[in-house]
């Protein structure tokens, strides 16, 4: 059982771990992040890809509950993907998108 | 395993020309260039464009494969029988074409009813799905036609005691040989030769770009009218171009004018698509593949040439037929399908590989994988081979052939290169530590 708190910056600090390999990208830069719910040592990730019927779809989704499992304090990860809304590049960050060569938005 | 069988057949097929430049520098009827053209179609592209579907289909259309193993049976079938028919057709051997032909088309049977089967699973049909299905009913038609065609021209001395003793089949195959002598060989086989090249190739090239190159691009479709006219159309001008071609008619110049227009409709799509994009940036996979597309333009110029009834059948008219077969084939499609494998080759060693290790350490991006110098390096000395080669088959130049397709097999020397540092992935993984990337402030999209 972990004790030490845990915070979202440090999640999301976390979750740049982890890459769309298309794009080369973490996924927080990408925007692909909605929401992280902190209920005690359990972490709920609400996040989307950038296009249904991504090929990397589970393998993301894999990762982001493997790097939370793996963070101290968290003892269970829920991610679920939805496509609503639906993502755009809007919600990239400055960085995200200097990385995989979107023109501002 | 369809990717390396495909390259090996692509290196084959290019030192083939290299070695012996007349295949293209000479009319294009006669066992040599059959041969290497089918060295081409079946061993370089259906194998690619067989095992592409397999993986791409189920990505795009967001459903499941419904047989691995039936996949794995045709792995069996295709490969011995694309290499004994294009040792048939060197050897001019119709008997024995027949078999090898069959033993293909038993593996092309099972792959239609994988992907057919598969398509019933999708759970929300679109324009990909319409072309992916077409093109299996058209890649069946041009391979019955194409036995249809070894028949007609087998002479069926060795089944007189059978015939005699009343077999079906060699009645059966009496009878299709005999339909078969209504048609002229050379039309035969050039409508044959577009049910494979334009309906399964092309049709897949139009259907995939409205699902892939968005995806890659980080667009959307701008116009579902658009994308499904050009499929319609394009569908449209084949049967009939498949129908003229085969009879001689003088009403070719309308389907392909037809079949021109679809794939009009459809550049003017992928560039409304292309211009929604938000990744401005295009790798050189796309590169090559929108290389590829734009190459439509000279073929479908050719192609209209070439259909207009009262062209003087002369031999600059041959090797306009050999250019526009050339530039259909080995520009088009290959090109496309290279730009193809640059995408679907890293995918599947980075999810063989990596995709169990994400989030635990570093994983590279698909790419680094590859070289992309090496990959731009192929691209020019791909165009610069098209180009010498293209002058060069105008002018039946066997020199000129030989020097270009040179830098053909430059190209593909590169590709080769760059998919074993791939495959190196499988056996040297690129893991690091966990580590943060500098970036701006913590906050959720």
């Amino acid at each position: 059982m972990n004790t030490l708190p845990i915070d979202e910056p440090t999640i999301l600090q976390t979750l740049r771990q982890v890459i769309d390999p298309e794009l080369g990208c973490n996924i927080v830069d990408l925007g692909l992040i909605y929401s992280i719910t902190i209920t005690g040592s359990n972490v709920a990730v609400l996040m989307t890809l950038t296009t249904p019927g991504c090929p990397m779809h589970e393998s993301i989704r894999w990762g982001v509950r493997t790097a939370l499992l793996d963070l101290e304090g968290v003892d269970d990860a829920q991610v679920e993907v939805v496509w609503d809304p639906p993502w755009n590049a809007a919600m990239m960050t400055d960085f995200g998108r200097r990385a995989t060569g979107v023109g501002r938005i | 395993m369809f990717a390396l069988i495909g390259l090996a057949a692509l290196a084959v097929g290019v030192v083939w020309l290299v070695a012996r430049p007349s295949l293209l520098a000479q009319y294009h009827y006669n066992q040599f260039v059959i041969a290497a053209t089918h060295l081409f179609v079946l061993g370089w592209i259906c194998s690619v464009v067989m095992g592409a579907m397999y993986q791409l289909v189920p990505i795009a259309l967001e459903t499941k494969l419904y047989s691995e193993t039936l996949a794995r049976w045709q792995l069996g079938f295709h490969v011995v029988g694309f290499i004994g028919m294009v040792w048939m057709f060197d050897d001019w051997n119709m008997k024995q074409l027949g078999h090898f032909g069959c033993v293909f088309a038993v593996g092309l049977g099972l792959f239609v009813y994988n992907i057919a089967r598969t398509l019933r699973r999708v759970p929300k049909w679109n324009v990909t799905a319409t072309a992916v299905t077409v093109a299996l009913f058209w890649i069946s038609l041009a391979v019955t036609a194409g036995i249809f065609i070894a028949i007609g021209k087998d002479n069926y001395d060795s089944t007189e005691g059978l015939a005699a003793s009343g077999g079906v089949f060699v009645t059966w195959l009496r009878s299709v040989a005999g339909f078969m002598s209504h048609f002229d060989a050379i039309g035969a086989m050039h409508a044959h030769a577009h049910l494979g090249s334009v309906g399964c190739f092309t049709m897949l090239i139009v259907g995939v770009s409205y699902k892939l190159i968005p995806m890659f691009t980080l667009s959307e479709v701008q116009s579902r009218h658009r994308a499904a006219w050009s499929i319609g159309l394009l569908n449209i001008g084949l049967a009939g171009s498949f129908m003229t071609i085969l009879l001689r008619s003088s009403w070719k110049p309308v389907f392909t004018m037809l079949a021109v227009a679809g794939l009009g409709i459809f550049g003017w799509e992928l560039i409304a698509i292309l211009r929604a994009r938000k990744r401005r940036t295009l790798d050189w996979g796309i590169k090559y593949f929108l290389t590829a597309v734009a190459l439509l333009l000279p073929v479908s110029a050719l192609a209209m040439v070439l259909s207009w009834p009262r062209l003087p059948l002369n031999p600059f008219t041959g090797q306009i037929e050999n250019l526009y077969g050339f530039l259909g084939l080995i520009g088009v499609v290959s090109l496309a399908i290279i730009g193809m494998l640059y995408k679907i080759i890293p995918f599947l060693v980075w999810f063989g590989r990596y995709s169990r290790q994400i989030g635990r350490v570093q994983v590279p991006a698909l790419a680094d994988l590859y070289s992309a110098r090496l990959q731009a390096i192929g691209y020019w000395s791909y165009l610069a081979g098209l180009v010498v080669t293209s002058v060069a088959i105008l002018y039946s130049n066997e020199p000129g052939v030989r020097c270009g397709c040179s830098l053909l097999a430059l190209s593909v020397a590169t590709l080769a290169v760059n998919v074993g540092a791939m495959l190196t992935h499988l056996f040297r993984p690129l893991l690091k530590p966990l580590g943060f990337p500098p970036t701006t402030v913590a906050k959720i999209a």
